[in-house]
């Protein structure tokens, strides 16, 4: 896919060293707008829509901020956590928005599956359709990321 | 055809547009010199135009706090602009209320300097320098939190109060070509004038924090720049609440410490929050100063005790603890330092019990 001059500079904020050591792309080597738009086609398959995988992230984001770092159990088979730190980051794309740098640790017990996002992650995939490059550490798996937490059997 | 000369239409007029913006850019937008004008004519500055303000001070040894390294991302740089600045930026919006922006306040980071400009500065900023140093000892405190000293170089003496942070610049290492600098807290006391130690967690993928745990060595030279920040005990009341997690312990060591060394006879509460036992550190030292000084009272609290961690103190939030301990606000005055979420639960908790945010203070960035 053609990518514009716009994203082409947001694809360079998001090399290493540049708001992260590791950046946001990992061992990916596609264009940021084929990387949006393949997993734009994953989420809608799984009929759901980033709005609404973003949602579920900060409803267990939330609760897990209520244990302080601890470890909450929720809807019997969720166990989530927070990973919270001093200071912001900056979103890669631009638009003035800083998320704090928190991690939540999300756990499936029932899939035994284990991902983890930052604030930042809930944001673009909300804001940007973005889940990250393939390699990179929150990268998130758009083929399976609804069924993970819950949205879909 | 159509189509393709199209196509070759727009990315020749595009790359003229590119060309003719990098020419305007390097030529055009050359401001020469320029004044800064600070506190009405007290002091004036001429810097070379189209920098920002803030590393334009900064290149003339007036440094205003930041602890983003000029990212718009903490907010801390503000400063009284009462002429020759540009609009106000989308990137300051967020930092600054209503009051702030009738005030003439702006993000420093994000003005450039393109003509002459009046400024005031705080008087305490000037007090603010730059230090050479060499990373004297490096200590492991827990499996992600380190302790680095650095002993001044040049100047060789520095003057601070109790709980105020410096910053730190990095060099450019691994992937990153920029140098950038992040602020932390100092831990060692005001009459320790020869060195500043400093206390900070790793953050996973952060820049500055990969670079004082992996890469900063023993006997490296660093270049900081402080004190900075208004947290620091203010008034005086018979009794002081510390509430503290993680890298958070480092300015309330440096308060209680400093307050015992000037013999203020107070009752001190030094609530401590962690996971488990692992996650504690500076335990033996604050157990050992609760035995010498009977005013002081430590409080670890593990809200997650391994089995192994044999743990006899208290459990549970740190939340539910200091709550099981204040009972109101009478006399007492609360110094917060932690991750922002730990911070807002405790914050909430204290003004359950009557304490106004007059007489809570925090370190938030």
């Amino acid at each position: 896919m053609k990518q514009s001059p716009s994203m082409e500079r947001i694809q360079e904020k998001m090399q290493p060293g540049r708001l992260t050591i590791k950046g946001f792309l990992g061992d990916d080597d596609r264009k940021l707008a084929d990387i949006i738009y393949e997993d734009h086609g994953n989420i809608t398959a799984a009929g759901v829509t980033n709005e609404e995988i973003a949602d579920r992230m900060q409803h267990f984001t939330d609760i897990a901020a209520k244990g302080l770092g601890s470890p909450v159990k929720t809807e019997d088979i969720y166990i989530v956590s927070v990973d919270d730190h001093r200071g912001t980051i900056p979103c890669p794309f631009s638009d003035n928005f800083n998320a704090g740098k928190r991690n939540t640790r999300f756990e499936n017990i029932s899939l035994g599956i284990t991902i983890y996002w930052s604030d930042l992650n809930i944001h673009m995939i909300k804001e940007h359709g973005f889940y990250e490059g393939k390699g990179s550490f929150f990268r998130i798996d758009t083929k399976d990321i609804a069924m993970i937490l819950g949205l879909t059997k | 055809m159509t189509i393709l000369f199209t196509i070759l239409s727009i990315s020749a007029i595009s790359t003229v547009l590119s060309v003719f913006i990098v020419i305007a850019e390097r030529f055009l937008n050359d401001y020469g010199e320029c004044s800064i004008d600070i506190n009405d004519g007290t002091r004036t500055i001429k810097v070379k135009g189209g920098d920002t303000l803030l590393s334009s001070l900064a290149a003339n040894s007036i440094f205003i706090p930041s602890a983003c390294g000029g990212k718009a991302t903490c907010g801390l740089c503000k400063l009284v602009v009462t002429g020759g600045a540009d609009e106000l930026l989308p990137t300051e919006e967020p930092y600054l209320s209503d009051d702030e922006r009738r005030s003439g306040i702006r993000l420093s980071c994000q003005i450039k300097v393109k003509r002459n400009i009046s400024i005031v500065v705080p008087e305490e900023f000037f007090s603010i320098k730059e230090y050479k140093a060499k990373v004297e000892r490096i200590t492991d405190m827990t499996y992600d939190i380190k302790e680095f000293r650095f002993k001044l170089t040049d100047p060789r003496e520095i003057d601070f109060k109790a709980g105020q942070y410096m910053q730190i610049k990095t060099k450019p290492y691994d992937k990153g070509q920029e140098s950038v600098s992040r602020a932390y807290s100092i831990s060692s006391v005001p009459s320790d004038k020869n060195a500043v130690e400093l206390i900070v967690r790793r953050v996973p993928g952060g820049i500055c924090t990969t670079y004082m745990h992996e890469y900063l060595k023993t006997g490296d030279e660093v270049i900081l720049s402080g004190p900075y920040g208004e947290f620091y005990i203010r008034d005086d009341v018979s009794k002081y609440v510390f509430i503290a997690g993680g890298s958070g312990l480092a300015p309330i060591k440096s308060m209680i410490f400093d307050m015992i060394e000037k013999g203020m006879d107070k009752e001190m509460l030094f609530f401590f929050g962690a996971g488990s036992r692992k996650d504690l550190y500076y335990f033996d030292l604050f157990k050992d100063l609760e035995k010498k000084y009977d005013k002081f009272r430590y409080i670890p609290a593990l809200s997650k005790p391994e089995p192994e961690d044999e743990w006899e103190g208290e459990t549970g939030l740190i939340t539910d603890v200091v709550s099981r301990y204040i009972e109101d606000e009478k006399n007492k005055h609360a110094y917060l330092c932690g991750s922002p979420g730990m911070l807002d639960a405790c914050i909430r908790v204290l003004e359950d019990k009557g304490f106004t945010r007059q007489i809570v203070f925090f370190d938030k960035f």
